[in-house]
């Protein structure tokens, strides 16, 4: 091989372990850059930048917390609350962020169940919080060595018991984060006096007005629309832009 | 009813006639002025005065006419708030001569110092019959005719219906649609009147209805309808505004009027009178866009509260129009719109008052606004437009632009505006922002629901196997004849494990080996295999033991029969 093939190959692969190291950089510089925007009372530029870094991947407890201060500050209740929402999500451990949704919650005037509306969607959350599917996959093995074991060893004692115990306790804790995946995706209420609409269409009526903070389930998606129930009862369509999702990708 | 009554009280006190009394009214009617050649006419002449009255007044000229009852005399007296008022009148009963025309001429009578004279009155004859025949007997009468006609052997006077009237009145009958029109509804009367109510309540169909307050003590006024002289007093007045265009009719209303007792045998009396419709044409007001629907006079004018504020503070701005017109159906709110700033939706408050002319008074919008950024914030001009029916188009007023000065304080900033945002108001200071993202978890990324279920049903299936497996084995090995399921071979090492602990005789322990070897390989006496050969040394050795003489210590040879057993159990069972 010639030296520039070489010398290609060699830049070629400093690049390829330089490019996450300084894309990390990038992100956490553009978050403290946002942070200074916040601070400054520049919300909607910061706002903007959160948002960004959300779209490019960044997504963590911390980015949504920025973004719902900023958007508790301007104003904009119902976006704040699916922010800190969405921290829930990511980080259901943050007792910072239970805490403020709770006040933003009371603030609203919303009732619990409003926003919760699938109680699915909360066990799916307890399973993550207490990494009940880390403990599953442990118990889980642990019954199948066991087992194996058994079967190797027919007089070692204590075998059986731990194989049968270990799976029991493996299949529960598989249960929850199994039952939890069952739950609706649901989005959250940003725009006050969103319309809840008959169709998926631009020409759509009106049928009424949804909650600002409301968390709705999503049935159904199509284009910018999503179908949601409101919390009494009613069914139709919303835009995108008014009804955030809380739970799945950002984008 | 309770204002209406209010209303009527006064009349009975006030008394129609009770105005003149001092001076003296002479009238002069008829009961009808068509009348066919066939029929009859009454002709009443009143005197009315707080003096002395006549005794008679000189029968008028009749032309065409001609004179065949009466005059029936009768006297009133009553004493209202101390003043005595007395009328007394003259019933004629006349027949008509010949079609064509009639006339009852002039009444002239003196009247204290002076002469009073009351206007001819023309008649017309037609021929047959048009007056209605004799009214029929009032419902309210308990006595139908009076007890004591026949026993006197003469008529008593009845009753002369008294005049009455009632008329609705409008203020114009072309206006604008959202024009005020002021409909009075009077009651026209020459007696006096008890009660007063409507039979049913006036319908106003194509109008927006606004009451306007009614005085306590309706003045009366004199008035004159064809001839004859009332005391007319208004008893309601509506402010009506056309909400349609097109001719839009105001259906006749029905009174019920009630009038007082005249005697001890008379029980007063109930009639009914009813206005006449009215048709009004209602125009219509230009469509533009943008217009808002008001008609009148208006100005609008725009304040805010702050014009310097820290950022993060709220501003709000007063968007007020006022003036005479329908301002109180307006309720859209100007569209108002802040480069830099969020406006929430406004809240409005109204001063508005109900007048005769129309109303008048001033609406209020308040927008709450928060500048987003520093700087000047300059809030843009806002209009109104509405329809000036004095120049019969489409007005607009507009308010100067405001600027809104927005500084840097720190102080304020990232505090939440307390109107838009209560419930996240914090007491002050910078926001509570996280320095840094958080690093990624440790324990890396939790297993999708579906990837978990498909790793149980795995793993289920995999003991299912390891089960299956041992249990095919165990099946291959009894269809060889070596059969020991895996649960007796445990129980079989473990019963082993025990012989010779505690104290165990030689006896018990061989018995338990014996009862081990033939629990878990059975009879063997029919085979010739490896097994069963070591299966049989092994009993033998074990027999030996169990029938030898008690010599010695056998322990050690009973743990080693034990260990031999355990060694044949783990290899052929």
């Amino acid at each position: 091989m010639r030296p520039r093939a070489w010398a290609a190959l060699l830049l070629l692969g400093l690049t390829g372990l330089g490019l996450p190291v300084l894309a990390a950089g990038t992100t956490a510089e553009r978050f403290r850059e946002a942070n200074e925007l916040v601070r400054g009372g520049d919300y909607p530029k910061g706002i903007a930048l959160y948002e960004e870094l959300a779209a490019s991947g960044a997504e963590c407890g911390s980015l949504y917390w920025n973004w719902a201060q900023a958007a508790s500050a301007r104003g904009d209740q119902g976006e704040a609350l699916w922010a800190l929402l969405r921290a829930r999500e990511l980080d259901p451990s943050d007792r910072a962020v239970l805490r403020d949704l709770e006040r933003l919650r009371e603030g609203t005037n919303l009732d619990r169940a409003e926003v919760a509306p699938d109680p699915l969607a909360g066990l799916a959350r307890f399973a993550r919080r207490y990494r009940l599917d880390a403990v599953a996959l442990v118990l889980l093995l642990v019954s199948l060595g066991a087992h194996l074991g058994l079967r190797l060893w027919p007089a070692a004692r204590g075998l059986g018991p731990t194989a049968a115990t270990a799976l029991v306790l493996g299949l529960l804790a598989a249960a929850a984060p199994v039952a939890g995946s069952l739950a609706w995706p649901t989005g959250a209420v940003v725009r006050r006096g969103a319309p809840l609409l008959d169709a998926a269409s631009p020409t759509a009526e009106a049928l009424g007005t949804l909650r600002e903070g409301e968390v709705v389930p999503i049935l159904e998606t199509s284009g910018d629309y999503l179908r949601v129930e409101d919390s009494s009862g009613a069914r139709g369509w919303a835009l995108t832009r008014d009804v955030r999702r809380v739970t799945g990708p950002y984008r | 009813m309770k204002a209406q009554t209010g209303i009527l009280a006064l009349l009975v006190l006030g008394g129609a006639p009770a105005g003149h009394a001092a001076e003296g009214v002479l009238r002069s009617d008829v009961d009808a002025r068509k009348i066919g050649l066939q029929d009859q006419v009454q002709l009443t002449v009143t005197v009315e005065g707080g003096g002395s009255l006549p005794d008679e007044v000189p029968p008028p000229a009749f032309t065409n006419l001609k004179l065949v009852g009466g005059p029936a005399v009768s006297t009133q007296m009553s004493f209202v708030n101390g003043r005595v008022s007395q009328s007394r009148s003259w019933t004629y009963v006349l027949q008509p001569l010949a079609v064509g025309r009639a006339e009852v001429g002039p009444v002239r009578a003196k009247l204290g110092a002076g002469e009073e004279t009351a206007p001819a009155i023309p008649i017309e004859v037609v021929a047959g019959s048009v007056k209605p025949q004799a009214q029929a007997r009032r419902p309210t009468d308990p006595f139908g005719e009076d007890p004591f006609e026949s026993f006197f052997g003469r008529r008593q006077t009845r009753r002369v219906e008294p005049r009455l009237l009632v008329e609705a009145s409008p203020s114009r009958q072309s206006l604008y649609v959202g024009e005020p029109l002021r409909l009075t509804y009077y009651l026209y009367t020459q007696a006096t009147v008890s009660d007063l109510q409507f039979t049913e309540a006036p319908q106003y169909a194509g109008f927006w209805v606004e009451d306007l307050e009614r005085p306590e003590r309706p003045a009366g006024e004199a008035a004159t309808v064809e001839g004859v002289s009332y005391r007319r007093f208004p008893i309601l007045v509506k402010l009506l505004f056309p909400t349609r265009a097109g001719r839009l009719t105001i259906p006749a209303a029905t009174l019920k009027i009630a009038l007082p007792r005249q005697g001890f045998f008379d029980n007063g009396a109930v009639v009914q009178r009813s206005t006449r419709p009215i048709t009004v044409e209602a125009k219509p007001i230009p469509d533009q866009p943008g217009f808002s629907g008001a008609v009148g006079r208006f100005r609008a004018t725009a304040a805010v509260d702050h014009p310097t504020l820290a950022l993060g503070e709220a501003a709000t701005l007063r968007f007020r129009v006022e003036g005479s017109g329908n301002l109180k159906w307006i309720d859209r709110a100007p569209q108002v719109s802040v480069p830099g700033a969020k406006v929430y939706p406004p809240q409005t408050k109204s001063d508005l008052k109900t007048e005769p002319s129309g109303i008048s008074g001033s609406r209020t919008w308040e927008f709450v606004v928060v500048p987003q950024t520093t700087g000047t914030v300059e809030i843009p001009s806002l209009a109104f437009t509405y329809f000036d029916p004095s120049t019969e188009r489409v007005s607009r007023t507009e308010t100067a632009p405001l600027p809104l000065r927005v500084e840097a304080g720190t102080s304020a900033a990232g505090v939440a505006p307390a109107l838009a945002a209560p419930a996240v108001v914090r007491p002050g200071g910078p926001l509570p922002l996280r320095a840094d993202l958080d690093p990624p978890s440790a324990l890396g990324v939790a297993l999708p629901g579906r990837q978990m279920a498909l790793l149980a049903g795995v793993v289920l299936l995999l003991h299912g196997g390891m089960w299956s497996a041992t249990r095919l084995v165990g099946w291959r090995r009894s269809s060889a004849g070596r059969v020991a399921a895996p649960r007796s071979v445990r129980a079989a090492l473990r019963d082993l494990e025990r012989v010779g602990r505690d104290g165990m005789s030689k006896e018990a322990a061989a018995g338990l080996i014996e009862k081990t070897l033939h629990d878990l390989f059975g009879s063997t006496d029919a085979e010739e295999s490896e097994r069963a050969r070591s299966v049989h040394r092994l009993l033998e050795e074990v027999q030996l033991l169990r029938y030898a003489p008690q010599l010695g210590d056998y322990s050690e040879k009973v743990r080693e029969l034990a260990g031999k057993a355990s060694e044949v159990v783990r290899r052929w069972a």
